[in-house]
């Protein structure tokens, strides 16, 4: 049995269809991203768990009891916001007793679970403190505890770091999934930012328009994303439409190589009408332009920009032929970085390309 | 704000000059003026004589009557900020709650548009409602629940109820200020924790709008203990206030030196109680804001 089950659920805001039948299974103890565009939906889909909002039509299941029509304090469920929404009027220590408080439990047994719960987030010290008087990270992880301490089947996390600091984001990012791990609980996370989804989760979601676009592990929506929505989403992307010209060879309809002389392509695909490339820009490697002509997966090119990004340089190489590539290359192999101008040969394994659904085709 | 106008700069000096003076001129020197008056002493015909000393003072601190008005006019003020500021919620959450733009709109205009009448106005129709043969007093018996009129008039109750009336846009403005600048996370993460709706009031909404209740009161306490037209209409002359005293001593008797002695003694204990009140709401704001 799944943790949470969410069956075709739909929600409209007016004219606007925010979600359209979404079907979505989450396991025990699973970490969950929902990750896409603002106004993908991801937050609707959080709150509706949340019970903050109501579907239009579908149900959402948890622990096996459908909770679709409960309100939101009785669902037994841990969340962490955006803002983290500390109550300003009480110390660490009462915010975090604040839902066993609610639950009436004894005093002594509030003591230690508050203590428990501060020495699991690292923040013993702090238990008198005022929220005002806390660093973000700090304020984070009080939610955090505050959310866990009522021990709820769920916790919900709705852009758990988008307020942090890029450094402290890493560090929380840790700290976030020992959290999770520790405890075990079955999380859901809404996000924007794909490092953080891609980095935290054991399956992720990606939102786009309404619709659930593809959900699997981080590596397989990276490696084989099922939709052009998805390639473009996660990651950087080539996107090469082309034609089959059999025996394993495709003719790129956009780049090409030389005037009128199309890009080729070798891959492994089963043959299709229309096919359509993800070529990640990392798979492709970067040598100097020796002018030979070019075979299969091998193209020389233009440098058109070149930004350096620490770790790695992102090329633009404009084909002779028409059309243009993304590049990352590390920065490391470069004694000098390649200026704009320079000419450069690009190449790839047939294993790099990877096919997706033409588009058009339902997702 | 631009940090060139910001304040310690010549130019922010120069721009307090027109208000300081206007201040100077009508509140700092009159204010000297009546500290003067209340230390001079009447003979016996309450001509005012050359010599100053404390004797209106002690005429005041020895006289039961005085005390006790001083005390009633206090409790009566305290009555009325309480009662505004309970009446003050609904309209408050009705306001913060109004999602369209328009209604909130129309709201305020209803609230504030009282504003707009004179005291003396919106104290007059009181009485047209409360007199013997006052719009109440016609419709009971037209029902047949009364035989005789009610004297609703010239008592401390019909006071309370004006003043609760002419005042409560003072506790409801700001109290929806308070309560619209809490975040809709904060109900909702009491919800989370488990909180229904009663204990999240009770809990969340209802201490952080401590502030806005705070100065209410404080508002409504101070208008309350220094109105003298409201109370003279619909209680009448021989309610024990201290502001018909000083009306009666300054317009009617004449005695001009007690009358000072009265107001400073009324100015300077409303100015204590909403000190202290004052106090209260600012520790609130920096223990739980910091500042």
């Amino acid at each position: 049995m799944s943790a949470i089950d969410i069956h075709g659920v739909t929600r409209r805001f007016g004219a606007l269809q925010a979600l359209d039948g979404v079907e979505l299974a989450i396991a025990q103890g699973e970490f969950f991203s929902l990750l896409g565009p603002s106004g993908c939906g991801k937050t609707t889909l959080l709150n509706i768990v949340a019970g903050f909002l109501a579907p239009t039509s579908g149900s959402v299941v948890i622990g096996g009891r459908d909770i679709t029509r409960l309100p939101p304090h009785q669902r037994d469920i841990g969340m962490v916001f955006q803002s983290y929404a500390l109550f300003p009027h009480l110390n660490v220590f009462d915010n975090v007793a604040y839902g066993l408080r609610v639950r009436g439990q004894k005093g002594s047994e509030i003591a230690t679970r508050v203590n428990d719960m501060l020495a699991l987030v690292r923040l013993s010290e702090l238990a008198q403190r005022m929220p005002h008087q806390l660093s973000g990270g700090q304020q984070q992880r009080v939610a955090i505890a505050r959310a866990l301490a009522i021990r709820p089947q769920v916790l919900l996390l709705d852009e758990p770091l988008s307020n942090l600091d890029a450094k402290l984001r890493r560090e929380m990012q840790a700290e976030l999934r020992r959290l999770q791990r520790d405890v075990g609980i079955t999380t859901v996370m809404v996000t924007h930012d794909q490092q953080e989804a891609l980095g935290l989760s054991d399956r992720i979601g990606i939102l786009g328009s309404g619709h659930l676009q593809q959900v699997g592990t981080p590596l397989q929506l990276y490696r084989e994303p099922a939709n052009r929505f998805v390639g473009e989403f996660v990651g950087q992307a080539n996107l090469i439409p082309a034609r089959d010209e059999g025996g394993g060879i495709f003719a790129a309809t956009g780049h090409s190589s030389a005037a009128g002389v199309p890009l080729r392509l070798a891959s492994d695909a089963s043959p299709t009408t229309a096919p359509l490339f993800l070529l990640r820009p990392e798979r492709i490697a970067l040598a100097e332009a020796d002018g030979i002509a070019s075979g299969p997966n091998s193209v020389e090119g233009v440098v058109r920009e070149a930004s350096y990004a620490g770790a790695e340089l992102h090329l633009t190489v404009a084909l002779d032929g028409g059309g243009a590539l993304s590049v990352a290359a590390t920065e490391g192999l470069f004694a000098a970085l390649p200026q704009p101008g320079v000419r450069v040969r690009l190449s790839w394994q047939p294993s790099d390309l990877a096919l997706l659904p033409a588009d058009g085709a339902p997702a | 704000m631009s940090r060139a106008a910001g304040a310690g700069s010549p130019f922010a000096w120069l721009l307090l000059t027109p208000g300081m003076l206007f201040l100077a001129a009508f509140l700092v020197v009159p204010g000297v003026l009546l500290v003067m008056l209340s230390l001079r002493d009447v003979d016996g015909m309450l001509m005012m004589l050359p010599s100053y000393g404390f004797s209106q003072y002690l005429k005041v601190f020895t006289s039961a009557g005085y005390l006790d008005a001083l005390l009633t006019t206090l409790w009566v003020a305290a009555l009325t900020a309480i009662l505004c500021v309970l009446l003050a919620w609904p309209a408050a959450w009705l306001l913060v709650n109004t999602r369209s733009r328009t209604w909130r709109t129309v709201l305020y205009v209803i609230l504030i548009s009282p504003l707009l009448t004179s005291v003396v106005i919106r104290t007059f129709a009181w009485i047209v409602l409360l007199a013997q043969n006052g719009l109440v007093n016609d419709v009971l018996r037209k029902l047949g629940l009364i035989d005789a009129p009610l004297a609703l008039l010239w008592n401390m109750k019909a006071v309370i109820v004006a003043y609760v009336q002419v005042m409560l846009p003072f506790a409801v403005l700001p109290l929806a200020t308070s309560l619209g600048e809490i975040p809709a996370a904060l109900p909702r993460a009491s919800h989370s924790l488990g909180a229904g709706a009663r204990h999240t009031f009770l809990h969340v909404i209802l201490p952080l709008t401590i502030p806005g209740m705070m100065s209410g009161a404080i508002i409504v306490f101070a208008l309350a203990a220094g109105s003298y037209v409201t109370p003279l209409l619909i209680g009448g002359r021989l309610q024990p206030l201290l502001p018909i005293n000083i009306y009666q001593q300054a317009l009617q008797i004449a005695n001009l030196p007690l009358a000072a002695a009265l107001s400073l003694t009324l100015l300077v204990v409303t100015a204590a109680v909403a000190a202290a009140m004052s106090v209260v709401q600012k520790n609130w704001e920096r223990r739980v804001y910091g500042h």
